[in-house]
């Protein structure tokens, strides 16, 4: 069985790295197994997670006791019957002339998503990131070195420049659309630090996939 | 009326949300709310299965360009729902979790799903490669610029980098490759993380109250239902 | 048996009680008791074998302040003996008592902790607490708080400076939209990858091949997928006008219910409601690399003139984006995750970073008021450069030069921008 296993999965692996070359049957195949699978797959696990964990769970708790045998089962939680009577209206789709009261749900989705969002981003992204800025240039006791003196300036000048890059109302023209140039420089910089720290993560995949290939499979690395 | 009940829906349960971070009995709404998504999703999921259903059905039935796929793809969908609704092969039976080790239902994502997805993964390698090297023919300053910060911050974490630049003396050690990357990545990315994220935060702030005060609706579909 | 005080006691009494309370907890009776209690003292050790430790002392239980009534902070000054060095404790023991019920071990602390939160509590129970310092073979209890009950407050004050700061910004994009809906006409600077929208869309229908809306593999719970969708609401309209032909898988069921509605509106807007067909968004799989392995087999067999990844996507950014380039498509993307950014930069014709994501639904609208809201935004983005500046100098020169003055005003700053 280990070893139909071993050989069923290198069959899979060659056949969706077969795709670089073209599209081809063999990666069809494997694309057609990997969705039906995956789709049957997260559907189960989400509905015992969620429907039978979440739901059935929370509104008829199951018992449990502690280390000194004390009851300790929780409260049921009928509020949850709120988002089984949002997922059944989600149905109503399903049936032709009142489907839609299925945009019920969806708008309930989109409002909590907004609201959530709305101070969450703005506390985590916008208040904590301007306040992290505040640094002094010269270090805290006007004692830093060169080195942090030039990257606590470039840190709060880049900053600067990559908002005004980002500003809307104004043209990027003269003083501010060079600024807005030093702040594209800092943003492509950006991005090319996050490149290349990634390259040697996604090769780390490769090698590991040959290694089951050449190991795992065919032996001849040990 | 059929466009006015969602909108006040969201409007009501987004203004609800936004105030229940600074009233602490409702500070765990949020959550609650998150619970009912989770609930509705899985719900929702019967009208996303059901279309894949269809579509697969629909090839299969009507002869579509390769229809003998979708065959596959149905079978394994059918396969999966039934081995882990009825936790059909589970040795702890149906009260043990439905992804137990030695499970058929578990066995089927080591052994069939797990090196698809690796593989899928793995393909990165070429793709990043593929990328790096458009971005090394491009010739405007933008893509140089992206360029060169990759490739200090790749030489960086390899041996090679400190070979390259052992003989630069201890006193201008900040120009070592090694160095210089640790520089990038606490400096000038910083500063561009920073302004990328602030904006993020504003731009979320603002499309979230164009979606609460109903400016942005496209997505409740047309008046006629 | 745990001493008990009285709930309601006169003034004077009240303030001598606890005086009395924790001499008497020292005495060896109460200590006794305690240990009797908890079970705590091991009788195979002869007495002058016992290692025995001092107690914590200063044991404050108090309300954490702004909550719903379920949390009480703790704090005491460890034992004396608590020493890196030559110290014998190798830990406490931390007892908690319900409505002067028996003590119930909560927590067991390591050496050189001084304080504890206690979280899920009941504001119709009262609490005491209590610390047994633990040496190999030795409790030593501590005092017994007073009695506390954890109080609800309606208000979070910790937080009023966020929402200060967000009614300030929330005000603006509000002022700017009324601005707008008066008809005043509001300058927005040309964003190049969304001025490539209609050229894309119109290269997809000369050469009469279909649109590819890829709307990311988060769902609706997530705002760049909301982002995406009202984006994809702007690009219907063109393409229901064009009578192109769009296709979008999608990796969860919400979003495809969200897609429909959102491309239906659109050919109804048209007037061509009879071209919409719900064929056009259909669900693949909920599993990121199923479905991107699906993407990529749709990409090379329709080679979509046009491609859109306009959301939340995660390591199958490039994927995705290189194969639509190994196609020859045109291709715009768009995510607020940096960490995906560089390689639609390096792969696509146009991105869209971050903010421009959530900014790209108002600018490709006809609706003023939209446009307004992208005012608004911009003075948050105005503040933010005024705070990075004024702090960024403060602190300089209040730390160089030891200007006190400077210092409070970052004080101030840092205290209205920390988010607790």
């Amino acid at each position: 069985m280990e070893h139909f296993a071993l050989w069923l999965a290198a069959f899979l692996t060659l056949g969706i790295v077969s795709f670089l070359y073209k599209d081809n049957p063999w990666y069809k195949l494997c694309e057609a197994i990997f969705v039906g699978l995956s789709a049957g797959y997260w559907f189960v696990v989400l509905f015992w997670d969620n429907i039978y964990g979440k739901f059935w769970v929370g509104v008829f708790p199951l018992e449990e006791f502690d280390e000194a045998g004390r009851e300790i089962t929780a409260e049921p939680d009928y509020w949850l019957f709120v988002g089984a009577a949002l997922g059944i209206l989600m149905l109503m789709r399903l049936v032709p002339n009142i489907g839609w009261i299925s945009r019920w749900p969806l708008a309930f989705i989109v409002g909590s998503t907004a609201g959530l969002y709305l101070i969450n981003y703005f506390s985590s992204n916008m208040m904590r990131q301007v306040q992290g800025t505040i640094v002094p240039l010269f270090g805290a006791g006007y004692d830093a070195s060169a080195y942090a003196i030039v990257g606590n300036i470039v840190v709060a000048v880049g900053t600067f420049a990559g908002l005004v890059y980002f500003f809307f109302s104004k043209e990027h023209r003269g003083v501010f659309g060079g600024t807005a140039k030093v702040g594209v420089f800092f943003l492509m910089l950006t991005f090319g630090a996050s490149f290349g720290y990634t390259v040697m993560s996604r090769m780390s995949l490769l090698i590991g996939r040959m290694d089951f290939l050449l190991g795992d499979w065919l032996g001849m690395i040990k | 009326m059929r466009r006015q009940i969602p909108l006040f829906i969201t409007f009501f349960v987004g203004t609800l949300l936004i105030f229940s971070v600074f009233i602490p009995p409702m500070e765990t709404w949020g959550e609650d709310f998150t619970l009912f998504f989770d609930i509705i999703a899985v719900f929702a999921f019967f009208l996303g299965g059901g279309n894949l259903m269809r579509v697969h059905f629909n090839k299969l039935t009507r002869r579509k360009q390769d229809w003998t796929y979708s065959i596959v793809t149905l079978a394994g969908f059918f396969f999966m729902l039934v081995l882990g609704l009825l936790k059909i092969g589970n040795p702890g039976g149906i009260a043990a979790s439905v992804t137990a080790e030695g499970s058929w239902f578990q066995t089927m994502f080591n052994d069939v799903l797990n090196p698809l997805q690796s593989t899928m993964y793995a393909l990165l390698a070429f793709f990043v490669a593929s990328a790096s090297y458009r971005a090394f023919r491009a010739k405007n300053r933008e893509a140089t610029i992206l360029l060169v910060a990759a490739f200090i911050i790749l030489l960086g974490r390899t041996p090679f980098g400190m070979y390259l630049t052992a003989w630069v003396p201890e006193s201008f050690s900040v120009l070592q490759i090694p160095n210089l990357a640790i520089w990038i990545m606490n400096s000038p990315n910083l500063a561009g993380q920073r302004a990328i994220i602030i904006g993020i935060g504003l731009g979320v702030v603002s499309m979230s109250m164009r979606l609460i005060l109903g400016i942005e609706r496209t997505y409740l579909g047309d008046d006629s239902g | 048996m745990l001493a008990r005080l009285p709930k309601n006691l006169p003034g004077g009494v009240s303030l001598i009680l606890p005086f009395l309370f924790i001499c008497f907890s020292f005495s060896p009776v109460l200590s006794q008791g305690i240990e009797a209690e908890v079970d705590t003292l091991d009788p195979a050790v002869p007495d002058s074998e016992l290692v025995v430790a001092a107690p914590v002392t200063s044991l404050i239980a108090s309300d954490y302040k702004y909550d719903n009534g379920e949390v009480i902070e703790l704090s005491w000054v460890p034992s004396i003996d608590d020493q890196l060095v030559g110290g014998n404790v190798i830990g406490y023991s931390l007892y908690r008592s319900e409505n002067d019920g028996e003590p119930t071990l909560i927590a067991e602390l390591l050496p050189g902790v001084n304080n504890y939160t206690d979280e899920g509590l009941s504001r119709l129970s009262t609490y005491r607490y209590t610390i047994l310092t633990l040496t190999v073979n030795h409790e030593t209890p501590s005092t017994m708080t007073a009695p506390i009950t954890p109080e609800r407050e309606w208000i979070n004050f910790d937080k009023k400076y966020l929402f200060l700061i967000a009614l300030i910004i929330g005000g603006s994009v509000m002022f700017f939209i009324e601005t707008a809906r008066r008809g005043k006409k509001l300058f927005v600077r040309k964003i190049a990858g969304l001025e490539a929208v209609d050229d894309a869309v119109g290269r997809a229908t000369e050469m009469g091949r279909p649109i590819l809306f890829i709307p990311g593999i988060l769902d609706m719970d997530d705002v760049q997928t909301l982002a995406g969708l009202t984006i994809l609401g702007r690009i219907s309209r063109i393409i229901a006008d064009y009578d192109t032909k769009i296709f979008m898988p999608v990796s969860r069921s919400l979003v495809m219910t969200a897609g429909r509605e959102t491309i239906k509106a659109a050919y109804q807007a048209a007037g061509r409601p009879e071209k919409y067909s719900d064929d056009m968004v259909s669900y693949v799989t909920d599993e990121q690399f199923g479905y991107v392995a699906a993407v990529d087999g749709i990409m090379v067999r329709e080679k979509p003139a046009t491609v859109f990844l306009l959301g939340a996507f995660f390591a199958e950014s490039l994927i995705l984006a290189e194969t639509g380039n190994y196609i020859g498509a045109i291709q715009i993307a768009g995510t607020a995750r940096p960490a995906q950014l560089p390689f639609f930069i390096a792969a696509c014709d146009f991105t869209l970073i971050g903010e421009e994501l959530f900014a790209a639904s108002a600018y490709l609208s006809d609706e003023p008021k939209a446009l307004g809201s992208l005012k608004g935004q911009d003075v948050g983005k105005a503040l933010a450069m005024v705070i990075i500046v004024v702090g960024v100098l403060a602190i300089t020169i209040g730390q160089a030069w030891h200007v006190d003055f400077m210092m409070s005003l970052v004080d101030t700053l840092t205290n209205i921008f920390s988010t607790k």
